[in-house]
């Protein structure tokens, strides 16, 4: 790999930590708005339900999100606070469909030490103030004037050191706010602080509550009438305000969201950190609080969010598990529970660790991770391309072009599946017995190869060989009318739809037949001045039988021409430069857009848009989809049209957003494709590769596919080892009865089924903490080895752990061996036919001796101190790279000779390192606590020592991003032929649930990529007045410096989204045609 | 900490317990439908062509002076005699005795030419109180703001100055 890396996101974060509702889009219209950490998507509320509208970009952490309305507003505005001090008020324009900026600011200062509880950004209910505390000791104000305009902000001292929550007080005259904090002897207090926007200071408030639950953690502001704020503890909820106090107990639990449900504020719904879900109801008379009542509702998952919509049902968003939407029953189910799942949308996070592995075996990359947390933790099997789901197949060799047929023409599945060979054509048909087996249409020729076949009208049946055009009745299957080639020529391609037939010979001749009720009609005939390669008169105009176009590929010319029907005029010429001709031409409609896509010889794929009414072709964009002649067909799924493009690298090309996406099919090599549809096999396909014939159905059409497998307890590490077929996890289970008792359990999964086939139950308070799968030198066998700690609480680091090596025998973790270590084993690697771990501050390598009794045992050899905590390992040749708790990176050496591991080099800053690998010989990769990523270079041509043991920072970038794991591996099908194939990739994951690649380009696509960033930067603003290059900017306590050696290839790839003029902009800037940059952009988003 | 779906009540709650306040759920007629589509059309990702750069005036930045400072300042302008100040530092036990030094400290030094003209607040007996605290110079130098004559002797000079100040002061 290089120095010159390209990050993009293969799977987007999927955490959501903040969600609220409100008239944002429009002031009839109701929205639930979510935080995704680093975007925000904007769902409308509607009476068929949640209808997803816009998933936007942040160029931040969002930190706070809020709606709320400022005086003289029809609608609410949208405030957004990042955590890297960045602000800003949005508001949608609806005639635009745009987000506008209101207001934004830096809302920094230069000292202060970030609030260890996180960042809490509030606004008054009467809209006079927007409270934030972002520094221990600081209370910042954002006034508002009278004409909902931002003032300059001012900071006020506040004397609570350790907030836990603020919030603002409803129905007060002043703005006040009620603080709940923590004392320097651990007790928790609230206090109210009225805001005196004019004096800039803080005034005593109305009242305050000494001494309330120890684990008080969060704040619920009542409205009018009742107003006064709830104290939700861990034992006790507590309603106060000035005049009242009122208290309940409650099952000991951590409340992690709540949600209001009713404007007067009388009822809550509150969701604990085991994700049982209550309902907390304020009992009042005359506006004056008489009482708390709470109830358990039911399980959701653990929520980090909770937002009433309406009717009943609540959306529930998870940092742990799948968000959900549910609805509350009037009448619990059979259980007991009033809570009912609607929906579950896909949350990843937090990717704690994952492996690539290729299940399948066919070269595909796919992702295993270990998601999720406590009871909501599981496996997800994330897959890029589309599927096939195998039914069927029968061997058959050099099948040259297949067709379905149905048996009449109101028949809603095909019946018969025609396949033609280069010197006959077989008819397969399903039985009686759903089987299929060969069957004979009389009519039809079945002695030559079939050029091309289709249903036509009045129940008739078209074949087209080279020497004539055969219309056969599909109910008597005899022969209806014979269209025969003029003597010495003979046909080269042919199409046809229900009514239509086109068809060429040799010599350029262009022949159009029209089909009817047992007769064919040569309509017209015209002469071409060049052969013709391809033709399709797919009709996708308002008559679904009869097409206005037919599309023509030429050879010599190497154009595409466009022709009317039925008098053949020719309309359009396009040349299609190169020398590579057209071999398969399609018209075809995605989104009530029509296009003409044009494959030819080397695997490119050209697409216009086509006026159909004009039979103009605009927007010509080329993209590279395989290296062989593309054959195009459309097929439907779901309803929708789909393109499948078969040749060596097989795509299936839909339209999302107006825009032409490609997805790979996870097939080596198709060569013909055709719907297939029978009864006994709906929404099939008929695909030939390799000399096979498949019957099978497609997955959805979208570009990664997600398995879950839950598995109510907390997977932390995973491995796959090939010889057994299995998985291993270290994983961890609460135990609900015992109290807060963990167990910690090595499990073992079959990497087909993901069940689990064996444990390993851990001791009391031992944690594993690694795992890989190795093998010794000497050793045939492989073994899965486990890194374990003792966690006692009475100790800060652990000082005791274990090595354990299992063998897999009969489907069971057998323990082969087990090792005493001085520390936790953070991480263990295979090195040079030995086991290499980091043991806390230490890396201590391990031989596998051979004990005279026949048993094996781990043997010291030797280590290497010097670190704070090892966590972090890899190993290449002798090289061992760690990576360190708080000292960045460092590079050890094996020396062979001397049995001896030294230090080589280091990188001097203090890095807290999440993830490192190493990328090649001398560059290594790390992520760090602050979200950021960089690469380090190993310096050996160095004058002095000095120089050399010194690791030189070579790029820098923030991602905005926890990275949990770097793997190397890619998600995609490697081809060895093509381009992108060639370059080296990175996976990681992250805590939000995004899964990313890393790649790393040739110097020369990585400078004109570096020049497209910086013109696409001109063009894409951030959201918010957010900058893109401040965002990106490695960014820690000590340091912010301009991102290097990296590039984001989320905004790059955004090229394509771009509108067609945004797009002629940055073609002129780069002087770079727009099919040109279309198709380097479009090459990389198949990285992913 | 009951995670387990096959007992997940109280056995002390009825069961009908969350029902009765489960009922009347606010509903402004989304969501009504009684087929709830889990897919009503994609996700449109957003791209921002336009300028997102706020109106000039909403670029907001925060207020670079010293809170310190500033609260002197603000301390000098409101006057030393304001009794919601001598509540303050009476009733705020919290605050730091560095900082109640200093305010104190503050409201010594500066005898303030606008405390008159604040009529909340600031009772007769605070500001008698204070021009005591003061010394001479500062009195004289304050009652030639005034253009008063500066001669005299202290309880001259504060009788004076109360002349001026004390009047609107006790009718309140």
């Amino acid at each position: 790999m290089s120095v010159w890396n390209y990050v993009v996101t293969a799977h987007k974060p999927t955490n959501v930590t903040h969600s609220c509702v409100g008239n944002f889009t429009s002031p009839q219209e109701l929205n639930l708005i979510i935080a995704k950490c680093t975007r925000i998507e904007i769902h409308l509320l509607t009476p068929q339900g949640l209808q997803p509208m816009l998933d936007v970009p942040i160029y931040g952490r969002i930190a706070t999100l809020e709606l709320f309305r400022p005086h003289g507003e029809a609608q609410d505005f949208l405030f957004i606070a990042t955590e890297r001090y960045k602000f800003c008020v949005l508001q949608w324009d609806a005639e635009t469909s745009e987000l506008i900026t209101r207001a934004m600011g830096d809302v920094s200062d230069r000292i202060g030490r970030p609030t260890d509880n996180g960042q809490i950004g509030i606004i008054d209910p009467d809209c006079r103030l927007i409270g934030l505390h972002l520094y221990d000791g600081l209370f910042k104000v954002i006034p508002f004037d009278n004409k909902g305009q931002l003032k300059e902000a001012f900071n006020i001292r506040l004397e609570e050191l350790q907030v836990l929550d603020i919030k603002f007080l409803y129905g007060c005259s002043k703005p006040t706010i009620v603080v709940l904090y923590q004392d320097n002897k651990d007790a928790r207090h609230v206090k109210t602080y009225e805001v005196a926007l004019k004096e800039k200071d803080f005034v005593e408030g109305p009242w305050s509550q000494n001494n309330l639950d120890n684990g008080a953690d969060l704040l619920i502001p009542v409205p009018p009438p009742l107003c006064g704020v709830l104290i939700i503890g861990e034992e006790t909820i507590v309603y106060c305000s000035a005049n009242a106090f009122k208290a309940i107990p409650i099952r000991p639990s951590i409340t992690k969201a709540y949600g209001r449900v009713d404007a007067d504020g009388s009822r809550y719904l509150l969701g604990d950190h085991a994700g049982l879900l209550h309902l907390l109801v304020i009992t009042h008379e005359k506006e004056k609080v008489t009482g708390l009542k709470i109830e358990l509702l039911g399980e959701t998952s653990i929520a980090s969010t909770i937002s009433y919509l309406d009717n009943a049902f609540v959306y529930i968003g998870s940092s742990y598990g799948d968000s959900q939407l549910i609805k509350l029953n009037l009448q619990p189910d059979a259980k007991g529970s009033y809570v009912e799942v609607l929906e579950r949308y896909v949350n990843l996070g937090p990717i704690v660790d994952f492996c690539v592995v290729d299940l399948e075996r066919q070269g595909q990359g796919q992702v295993v991770t270990c998601s999720g947390a406590y009871k909501d933790g599981s496996l997800r099997i994330v897959r890029n391309g589309i599927g096939i789901n195998e039914q069927a197949s029968v061997e058959l060799q050099g099948i040259k072009g297949m067709w379905s047929l149905r048996s009449s023409t109101d028949d809603p599945f095909d019946t018969f599946l025609v396949v033609s060979f280069i010197s006959e054509t077989r008819i397969l048909a399903m039985n009686l017995e759903d089987e299929l087996e060969e069957t004979e249409i009389e009519g039809f020729n079945s002695q030559v190869q079939t050029l091309f076949c289709h249903d036509a009208v009045y129940n008739q049946l078209v074949q087209v060989t080279s020497s004539s055009v055969r219309l056969v009745s599909s109910i008597s299957r005899e022969l209806r009318h014979e269209w025969n080639a003029p003597p010495g020529y003979s046909v080269n391609v042919a199409t046809a739809n229900a009514t239509q037939v086109l068809l060429a010979t040799g010599g350029g001749h262009l022949v159009y037949l029209e089909i009817g009720d047992g007769t064919l009609t040569q309509v017209k005939h015209v002469q071409l001045e060049y052969e013709i390669s391809c033709l399709d008169i797919n009709p996708i105009g308002e008559n679904s039988n009869y097409s206005q176009l037919a599309a023509v590929g030429m050879w010599t010319d190497i154009s595409v021409r466009i022709f009317s029907l039925p008098d053949l005029n020719l309309i359009t010429k396009e040349q299609l430069g190169g020398e590579i001709i057209p071999r398969s031409v399609l018209l075809c409609s995605f989104e009530g857009i029509s296009y003409l896509l044009c494959a030819l010889g080397d695997g490119h794929l050209l697409n216009f848009q086509l006026n159909m009414s004009s039979g103009e072709l605009t927007d010509r964009k080329k993209v590279s989809l395989g290296t062989q002649p593309i054959t195009l067909r459309t097929f439907s799924s779901k309803n929708t049209t789909h393109v499948f493009a078969a040749s060596d690298r097989p795509t299936v090309i839909y339209s999302s957003n107006k825009k032409l996406l490609y997805s790979n099919v996870n097939l080596k090599e198709v060569s013909h494709m055709c719907p297939f549809n029978s009864a006994a096999f709906p929404d099939s396909l008929a695909i030939a590769k390799e000399g096979e014939l498949t019957i099978g159905t497609i997955d959805d059409i979208q570009k990664l596919h997600i398995r879950s497998i839950p598995l109510g307890e907390h997977a932390r590490r995973i491995c796959h080892q090939e010889q057994s077929r299995t998985f291993a996890i270290c994983s961890l289970k609460n135990q609900p009865s015992a109290d807060e008792s963990e167990m910690h359990f090595i499990r073992l999964l079959d990497d087909q089924t993901f069940e689990f086939i064996s444990t390993y139950p851990l001791d009391t308070f031992e944690y594993g903490c690694s795992i890989l799968s190795c093998s010794f030198s000497d050793d045939p066998n492989v073994y899965y080895c486990v890194g374990t700690a003792y966690v006692l609480p009475e100790e800060n680091e652990p000082t005791k752990g274990r090595i354990l090596v299992f063998i897999v025998e009969d489907g069971k973790l057998q323990l082969i061996a087990e090792k005493e270590t001085k520390g936790a084993v953070y991480s263990l690697s295979a090195f040079n036919g030995k086991l290499l771990a980091a043991i806390n501050q230490k890396i201590q390598l391990y031989k596998w001796m051979l004990r005279e009794d026949g048993t094996r045992e781990l043997q010291s050899e030797c280590g290497h101190h010097g670190h704070i905590l090892a966590l972090y390992v890899q190993t290449r040749g002798d090289f061992i790279v760690v990576g360190d708790l708080m000292k960045s990176i460092s590079l050890l050496i094996y020396k062979h000779e001397e049995g001896a591991i030294e230090e080589r080099a280091r990188d001097y800053n203090a890095n807290w390192m999440s993830a490192v690998e190493i990328l090649d010989d001398d560059i290594y990769l790390g992520a760090e606590n602050n979200f950021n990523l960089f690469t380090v270079r190993k310096n050996s041509e160095g004058a002095t020592d000095e120089e050399r043991g010194r690791l030189e920072v070579v790029g820098e970038y923030h991602i905005g991003e926890f990275v949990n794991r770097f793997r190397h591996g890619s998600l995609v099908m490697r081809l060895p032929d093509s381009d992108v194939g060639q370059i080296p990739t990175v996976i990681f994951g992250t805590v939000n649930g995004v899964i990313g690649v890393i790649a790393s380009l040739p110097h020369e696509q990585y400078a004109f990529l570096e020049k497209l960033q910086s013109n696409l930067r001109k063009v894409i603003k951030g959201v918010g007045g957010l900058s893109h290059e401040q965002w990106r900017s490695f960014n820690n306590e000590k340091k912010t410096v301009e991102a290097k050696n990296f590039l984001d290839g989320d905004l790059i790839e955004s090229f394509l989204d771009l509108s067609r003029g945004k797009m002629e902009e940055i073609s002129k800037a780069m002087s770079v045609s727009v099919e040109e940059l279309s198709k380097r952009v479009e090459e990389l988003t198949r990285l992913h | 900490m009951e995670g387990s779906s096959s007992q997940p009540f109280d056995h002390d709650q009825t069961p009908s317990g969350a029902s009765k306040f489960l009922c009347n759920l606010p509903s402004r007629g989304h969501l009504s439908s009684t087929v709830i589509s889990s897919n009503l059309g994609g996700m449109r990702i957003y791209i921002c062509e336009h300028n997102t750069t706020p109106p000039e005036s909403q670029l907001i930045k925060t207020n670079q002076q010293n809170i310190l400072i500033r609260s002197l300042m603000l301390n000098n302008k409101k006057g030393d005699s304001s009794s919601k100040d001598v509540k303050v530092l009476a009733e705020g036990p919290r605050k730091r005795a560095a900082e109640r030094v200093m305010d104190s400290r503050a409201s010594a030094k500066k005898a303030n030419t606008q405390s008159g003209s604040r009529p909340e607040g600031s009772s007769s007996r605070a500001t008698e109180k204070d021009y005591h605290s003061l010394t001479v110079e500062r009195l004289r130098a304050l009652l030639k703001e005034k253009g008063l004559s500066p001669k005299g002797k202290k309880d001259e000079l504060i009788a004076r100055l109360k002349c001026v100040n004390g009047g609107p002061q006790k009718s309140d």
